[in-house]
C-alpha cells in the first residue's frame, strides 16, 4: 500500500464526516459515515489499476450502499443516514468540473469524451444502488441486534 | 373516538411533512404515515406523497372523514429529523405515546436547532481540503481549498441565508469559490487551480437529491424521483455555469494560456 493511499483513507474519512455534518447527521453515527466512505474509496482506488473508473465507481457503490444497509438494521435508524454521506467521495465531481472547463476553453471534443465519462461514473452509481436496494432486507440482519 | 382519529391523523400527517422536508425517501413518508395511523387503529387512511407534497385522506363507513393537502417546498437536508421521526414512530407502534404526546414530540423534533454554524463553516473546509486531496491535490492545494470551502458556507449561512433562489445561490457559489481559488492561485498558493476548485465546489454538489432521486426512481416513485432529479441536474448544471463564467473572465483576462 502505497503512503499516498495510506493518507487517502483518512481524507476520505474526515472528508465524509464533513459532509454527514452539513447534512445535520446525528454525532454518534459520525464515525460509521466516515468508515463507510473511507472504505468505499479505497475500494475504488484499488480496483481503478486494473478497470475502468465507471467499474471501479460501480463496485465501491455497491460496497458502500451493502455497509450502509447494514449499519441501518444494526443502529436501527434509516438507511439514508449513512448512504447519502458515505457515498460522497464517489461522485464524479471532478468529471463536471473538467467537462465545464473543456466547454469554456472552447476544446468541445474533450469536454464531450469528459461528459460521457462523468454520464457513465453516474450511471454506475446509479446500477449500484438500484442492485443493493434489490437484495432483502433479512440479508442484513446478521450479526445485528435482536430484532 | 372521533377526535381520537383527528388527533391520530394530525399526527401522521406531522411526522410526514417533517419527513418530507427533511430529505427522506418518499417510500418512508408513505410508510411512516400509514404505520403511525394503524398504530392508533385507524384502518381507512391512505397518503399520496409527491417530492413536493402530501395528500392524507381518511373516511369509511365506520370511520369519519379527513382530508389534508400540505404543500412542503423543497429544502436541505436534515437528517437527524428524519432520524428522530423514523425513532419516534417505532415507539408509537409499542404504544409509548398518545396522539397528543407523539403530536407534542413531534413538534418538538421540527423545532430541533441544525448544527451551530460555525460547526458547518468549519466542516465545509475540511470536507473541501480533505476532498481535494483525494482528487489528486498537494497539502498545498488542500489549503488553498479548505479556505475556499470556509468562506463558501460563511458566505451560505451569513450572507445568503436562503434568500437567493437556489439558482442564483448555486450560480454565484460556484463563482465565489471560483475566485478565491483562481486569486490564491495566482498569489503564488496551491500548485494545480483545477484540483483545488474540484475541491471548493464539493459542498455545493447536489449529493442528497441526487441518491433520493435515484431512490424513489427504483421505488417507482417517477413523479417524485423525477422532479428531484431535475433539482439535482439543475443544481450541477448552476454550479457549473458559476465555475465557467468565471474561468471565462481568468482566461480573457490572462490571454487564453493554458493553466
Amino acid at each position: 500500500m502505497s503512503p499516498r493511499l495510506f493518507f487517502e483513507f483518512f481524507a476520505a474519512f474526515f472528508g465524509t464526516i464533513a459532509f454527514a455534518l452539513l447534512f445535520q447527521v446525528p454525532g454518534m453515527y459520525y464515525k460509521y459515515c466516515g468508515l463507510i466512505g473511507a472504505l468505499g474509496w479505497m475500494c475504488y482506488e484499488l480496483l481503478l489499476p486494473s478497470a475502468t473508473a465507471a467499474i471501479s465507481t460501480f463496485f465501491a457503490t455497491v460496497l458502500v450502499i451493502l455497509l450502509s444497509r447494514f449499519f441501518a438494521v444494526r443502529e436501527r435508524c434509516p438507511v439514508t443516514v449513512f448512504l447519502v454521506a458515505g457515498i460522497f467521495p464517489l461522485v464524479p465531481g471532478a468529471g463536471i468540473y473538467w467537462t465545464a472547463y473543456y466547454i469554456v476553453t472552447d476544446e468541445l471534443a474533450k469536454a464531450g469524451e469528459r461528459g460521457f465519462a462523468t454520464f457513465k461514473i453516474a450511471v454506475a452509481i446509479v446500477l449500484g444502488i438500484l442492485l443493493v436496494f434489490e437484495f432483502p432486507q433479512k440479508w442484513f440482519r446478521i450479526g445485528s441486534k435482536a430484532a | 373516538m372521533t377526535d381520537h382519529t383527528r388527533e391520530a391523523l394530525d399526527a401522521a400527517a406531522l411526522a410526514g411533512d417533517i419527513l418530507l422536508a427533511s430529505g427522506a425517501e418518499i417510500f418512508r413518508v408513505e410508510e411512516t404515515i400509514d404505520r403511525i395511523a394503524h398504530a392508533y387503529g385507524v384502518q381507512s387512511s391512505d397518503a399520496f406523497v409527491l417530492s413536493s407534497g402530501i395528500f392524507l385522506t381518511a373516511g369509511s363507513e365506520h370511520e369519519r372523514e379527513f382530508a389534508r393537502v400540505r404543500h412542503i417546498p423543497l429544502s436541505a437536508a436534515r437528517l437527524d429529523r428524519v432520524t428522530a421521526v423514523n425513532q419516534l414512530s417505532r415507539e408509537i407502534e409499542h404504544g409509548t405515546y398518545t396522539p397528543d404526546e407523539a403530536k407534542q414530540r413531534l413538534l418538538e423534533i421540527q423545532q430541533m436547532p441544525p448544527k451551530p454554524s460555525i460547526h458547518q463553516v468549519l466542516a465545509s473546509g475540511v470536507g473541501s481540503g480533505c476532498f481535494c486531496f483525494l482528487f489528486g491535490g498537494d497539502l498545498a492545494d488542500c489549503a488553498v481549498a479548505f479556505v475556499a470551502g470556509l468562506i463558501l458556507y460563511v458566505y451560505l449561512l451569513y450572507l445568503v441565508k436562503g434568500r437567493l433562489s437556489k439558482i442564483a445561490t448555486n450560480i454565484s457559489g460556484g463563482m465565489l469559490v471560483t475566485l478565491i481559488a483562481v486569486l490564491l492561485f495566482r498569489l503564488g498558493f496551491g500548485h494545480h487551480l483545477g484540483e483545488i476548485i474540484i475541491g471548493s465546489i464539493i459542498p455545493l454538489v447536489p449529493g442528497v437529491p441526487f441518491t433520493n432521486a435515484i431512490r424513489d426512481i427504483a421505488d417507482q416513485d417517477y413523479i417524485a424521483g423525477a422532479v428531484r432529479l431535475l433539482d439535482a441536474l439543475l443544481i450541477t448544471f448552476s454550479i457549473a455555469l458559476g465555475v465557467g463564467l468565471v474561468m471565462i473572465a481568468y482566461h480573457h483576462y490572462i490571454g487564453g494560456a493554458v493553466l
